[in-house]
């Protein structure tokens, strides 16, 4: 199963989440992490691989598209990363590949070699793999043209593809996801125009509110005309997102405001939550997420 | 306890689905045999808060409240929710269609005095099956009517939705046919044989001790319009031979529901002009024809569950979202017509003379059956006569001392004794001989056992029609006594628990009772009735006292001079605590302007806060002017 990461703005912990969500689906299922963010490759900061913390040097996903390199390297999270929480002790079931993009890589431009290489790509990786998660960049990117050019080739029909776009739970984040999705030049006009079936293009479209305040704990620095208005003002953010096809039924899942992440993006594991510097209900976030991501009846009709 | 409907349903919510959702298929399941009746109330303990309660609504899955959803938790994810209720009812109708035909049987609620209830009569169609069904089958309606299916490759749901409305809507026709045909007039007159129902209608209405002959004329005089009515509509299908009997001067009469389809009622030949997929039948169903048993005398508690259900059909509701058919159009304005009439002879009755015969408690039925329940019955009645205005405070009033000394003595307000004989109101509940039965086996009886919580109803639904606090303040005293009644009444141990009943601590201090496992579907129903009538009541404005807003019209001109006068002294740039104190002020005042009339005690704490703050700045000024 093929998973593209989309978001209209940068910031929304699209690569963050991604990244926690392998990882959680790693414990069960072989999975291959792809960085696409080309412009700014930072999946390897996250996955704490010094190596790769801001992309390799070269033969990353970059060289792949661009110089013609066959193979792009691939990294095993679970041996490369300098976490000592996450290495060699813990016995998996599944694997977890990280394929970085490269330092100082910079976007390119969409052909149809390369579009065809990306499917080439995909389809390989999707035999190899049980899920591959591909990062796209922010906005209407080339990574996520590409994705969408690739995705819609006769050849790779019988791939199953799932689109997840992050947004924050705000106003403006709200507007911007709809706009990806549903706006001029979004994801379903792009998808219609590379050939996809825009009505089926839809039904893979699940969307990701991240860093979403949980409202109704005690939070005793707040007062209650806070609170209240707090309250209201989300109610009011629901009923928008209803509005805009943003809806429950088309969420896959919700994040909760993690303090640590605002500070470093990094995987949050039970370690942390041991030691008590992250909170329990992340992880239960992130965990849902990969759960839900591979189940069927989440993704049947909107 | 306060009353708060939200979250008292919602943990409804989450114990129904607990007893009832296991291993992904509802179960029908409860204390009585599974009935027509009681799977209805199972299903309705869901879907009637969910339909009248706009923040309970299951139809929207994206517009679900939070809690809701994590209540619902065991049926799915929100989405799927709808789809588990619409697989419901598809099995509820499966259960209750035979050949094409509803079935509306009371099996486990019926029972005799000797023998064992013929099949055929547990098969016997109830007017409280029909009113229920009503209830149900609106309330699926709308929701169908506002749910959208998921639109997906090879849609099914679409096509099972058409359905289910379709089913849904011959259900709906065929309990709106029973409810006509359980209708009953009844004529007393002179005869022998009516010699005993005459003399128990003429003691009860007669609490002011005139002579027969005047209690006739007086109660003829009061009745005519329905008298006439009765003799002239011939939408009513009312018999020649009727006709005579009403018109002779000395006939008495009474009006309302049967237990069942009356014996000898005409059969309703509608023309079947509804297409089979729109909610027609293809042919016309066994209900417009189907002999009648019940004897032809109206019941007070029928009575009021056919009201009731008709009321839903009524509703603004069932109007806005424009559920009916033409032919069950048709059939709800003979409803209406029959509703007006009984409401008004019942509302009649209970105030007839004064004191009211309704005062004189326990209420005597003309066969001369004397309960509280009765009382209850025709309280019942006349505050739905209220709603209609028809009935003023002072009318209330006096029906809220009427709830109150029920309450008392339905040991709701006192304490049980030992051997107490009015805990049998409530276990095994009031007993019902269905009169005309006993044509199909040993005579049937009915238990209503719902006493308590249909009081707690009717103190609600009044309490919102009250326009007097003192009244309104009674009524929800009681109405929180009563719930805490029901809380004590509550299932705690097994899956059931949080549903009802299980009255062993509170109506039986002095046995050794086991304690309930199996959830009465009846009586949880009836919380859950009541606690929407809450939400209800909770909607309407605060009353608004006349005095409070005088005295807050006082209190801010007061403040709003003072803070005139501070201001002309202010110095127009001072940016100091001060201002800040002063613009805190104002904006004080002129909130509670804004407020003024609609929530005048509001106001009037706002005008006294403004008061305060002004008073604190002039004792300091004036400390400062004593001089250097």
């Amino acid at each position: 199963m093929l998973v593209f990461a989309a978001s209209d703005k940068g910031g929304t912990g699209r690569s963050v989440t991604s990244c926690n969500v392998a990882f959680h689906l790693a414990q069960r299922h072989d999975v291959a992490y792809l960085d696409f963010d080309f412009g700014s490759p930072t999946a390897g900061a996250i996955f704490d691989i010094t190596r790769a913390e801001r992309g390799i040097e070269q033969e990353g996903m970059h060289s792949y598209f661009t110089d013609g390199l066959a193979d792009p390297r691939r990294l095993d999270v679970w041996t490369s990363t300098s976490r000592p929480d996450l290495r060699g002790a813990n016995i998996r079931a599944g694997r977890l590949t990280f394929f970085p993009g490269e330092i100082g890589g910079a976007e390119f431009g969409m052909t149809d070699e390369r579009v065809d290489r990306c499917a080439e790509l995909l389809t390989q990786l999707d035999h190899e793999y049980e899920v591959v998660l591909v990062d796209l960049s922010a906005g209407r990117s080339t990574a996520l043209h590409m994705a969408l050019a690739a995705t819609a080739l006769s050849k790779m029909r019988s791939v199953t593809c799932r689109w997840l776009v992050f947004h924050r739970w705000t106003r403006q984040h709200i507007v911007a996801a709809h706009g990806l999705v549903y706006g001029k030049h979004g994801i379903l006009e792009v998808g219609k125009i590379s050939g996809h079936d825009q009505k089926d293009l839809q039904e893979d479209i699940r969307f990701v509110r991240v860093a979403v305040p949980l409202l109704k704990e005690h939070n005793p620095a707040q007062s209650a005309p806070q609170a209240t208005w707090l309250l209201a003002y989300d109610d009011e953010l629901r009923k928008l997102a209803v509005d805009r096809r943003l809806g429950q039924s088309r969420v896959l899942g919700t994040t909760p405001v993690e303090p640590i992440l605002q500070y470093r993006e990094q995987l949050i594991t039970e370690s942390d939550v041991a030691a008590k510097i992250a909170n329990a209900t992340t992880i239960k976030g992130f965990r849902s997420l990969a759960d839900r991501l591979v189940d069927d009846e989440v993704w049947e009709g909107a | 306890m306060r009353i708060q409907p939200r979250r008292q349903i919602l943990d409804i919510w989450r114990s129904v689905v607990r007893s009832s959702f296991r291993d992904g298929t509802w179960e029908w399941r409860g204390r009585e045999e599974s009935n027509s009746i009681s799977d209805a109330e199972q299903l309705l303990c869901l879907l009637y808060p969910a339909t009248e309660i706009e923040e309970l609504a299951l139809d929207r899955p994206d517009e679900m409240a939070e809690d809701v959803t994590k209540t619902l938790e065991k049926l799915g994810e929100p989405k799927m929710i709808p789809q588990r209720i619409i697989e419901i009812l598809e099995d509820y109708l499966r259960r209750y269609t035979t050949d094409g035909e509803p079935d509306f049987g009371g099996k486990g609620y019926l029972s005799a005095e000797s023998g064992e209830p013929t099949d055929e009569q547990l098969r016997l169609g109830l007017v409280a099956s029909y009113s229920l069904s009503v209830s149900l089958c609106l309330a699926a309606l709308g929701f169908l009517k506002v749910y959208k299916p998921p639109q997906k490759r090879g849609d099914k749901w679409g096509d099972r939705i058409k359905k289910l409305q379709a089913e849904l809507n011959r259900r709906l026709t065929a309990s709106m046919v029973g409810l006509l045909r359980s209708f009953a007039v009844n004529p007393i007159d002179t005869g022998v044989d009516d010699a005993e129902v005459r003399a128990a209608m003429l003691a009860m209405v007669n609490q002011s001790n005139e002579s027969h002959r005047v209690v006739v004329a007086k109660l003829r005089e009061r009745l005519a319009r329905q008298r006439t009515r009765l003799m002239e509509d011939a939408t009513l299908s009312v018999s020649d031979e009727m006709v005579d009997k009403l018109d002779e001067d000395t006939t008495l009469f009474e009006i309302g529901w049967a237990w069942g389809i009356v014996n000898g009622a005409t059969a309703v030949n509608f023309v079947a002009d509804v297409e089979p997929a729109k909610g027609g039948f293809e042919r016309e169903p066994e209900i417009c024809s189907t002999p009648g048993f019940a004897a032809a005398r109206p019941y007070l508690f029928t009575t009021v569950l056919a009201l009731d259900g008709i009321n839903d059909i009524r509703s603004t509701r069932t109007q806005e979202l424009d559920l009916l058919n033409e032919e069950q159009r048709r059939l709800s304005d003979a409803l209406a017509l029959r509703y007006e009439l009984t409401q008004r002879y019942w509302s009649i009755i209970a105030r007839f003379s004064d004191p009211w015969p309704l005062e004189d408690i326990p209420w005597r039925t003309s066969d001369g059956e004397e309960s509280d329940y009765y009382s209850l019955m025709v309280s019942a009645v006349l505050v739905q006569d209220l709603e209609g205005r028809r009935a003023d405070d002072d009318d209330l009033d006096r029906a809220v001392t009427v709830f109150e000394s029920l309450a008392q003595r339905g040991r709701i307000t006192r304490r049980v004794t030992k051997d107490d004989a009015s805990v049998a109101l409530h276990v095994p509940g009031q007993r019902m001989r269905l009169e005309g039965s006993a044509k199909l086996g040993p005579e049937l009886l009915w238990h209503a056992s719902d006493f308590a919580p249909l009081l707690l109803k009717r103190c609600l639904q009044a309490a919102a029609l009250s326009t007097r606090r003192g009244s309104r303040d009674r009524l929800m005293d009681l109405a929180e006594t009563t719930m805490d009644h029901m809380i004590t009444r509550r299932i705690e141990v097994s899956e059931a628990s949080g549903l009802w009943d299980d009255p062993g601590e509170i109506l039986f201090p002095y046995d050794t009772r086991p304690a309930e496992k199996l959830p009465s579907w009846y009586m949880t129903e009836r919380v859950v009735e009541a606690l929407v009538t809450a939400s209800r009541t909770f909607r309407k404005e605060p009353l608004r006292s006349t005095a409070i807003r005088a005295r807050a019209e006082e209190v801010l001109h007061e403040a709003d001079q003072l803070l005139n006068q501070l201001l002309l002294t202010s110095d127009s740039d001072d940016t100091s605590a001060r201002s800040v104190q002063l613009t805190e002020i104002e904006r004080k005042i002129s909130r509670a302007n804004e407020i003024l009339i609609d929530r005048p005690a509001t106001a009037n704490a706002l005008g006294q806060s403004a008061l305060r703050g002004l008073d604190e700045l002039a004792v300091a000024q004036d400390n400062a002017s004593r001089g250097v």
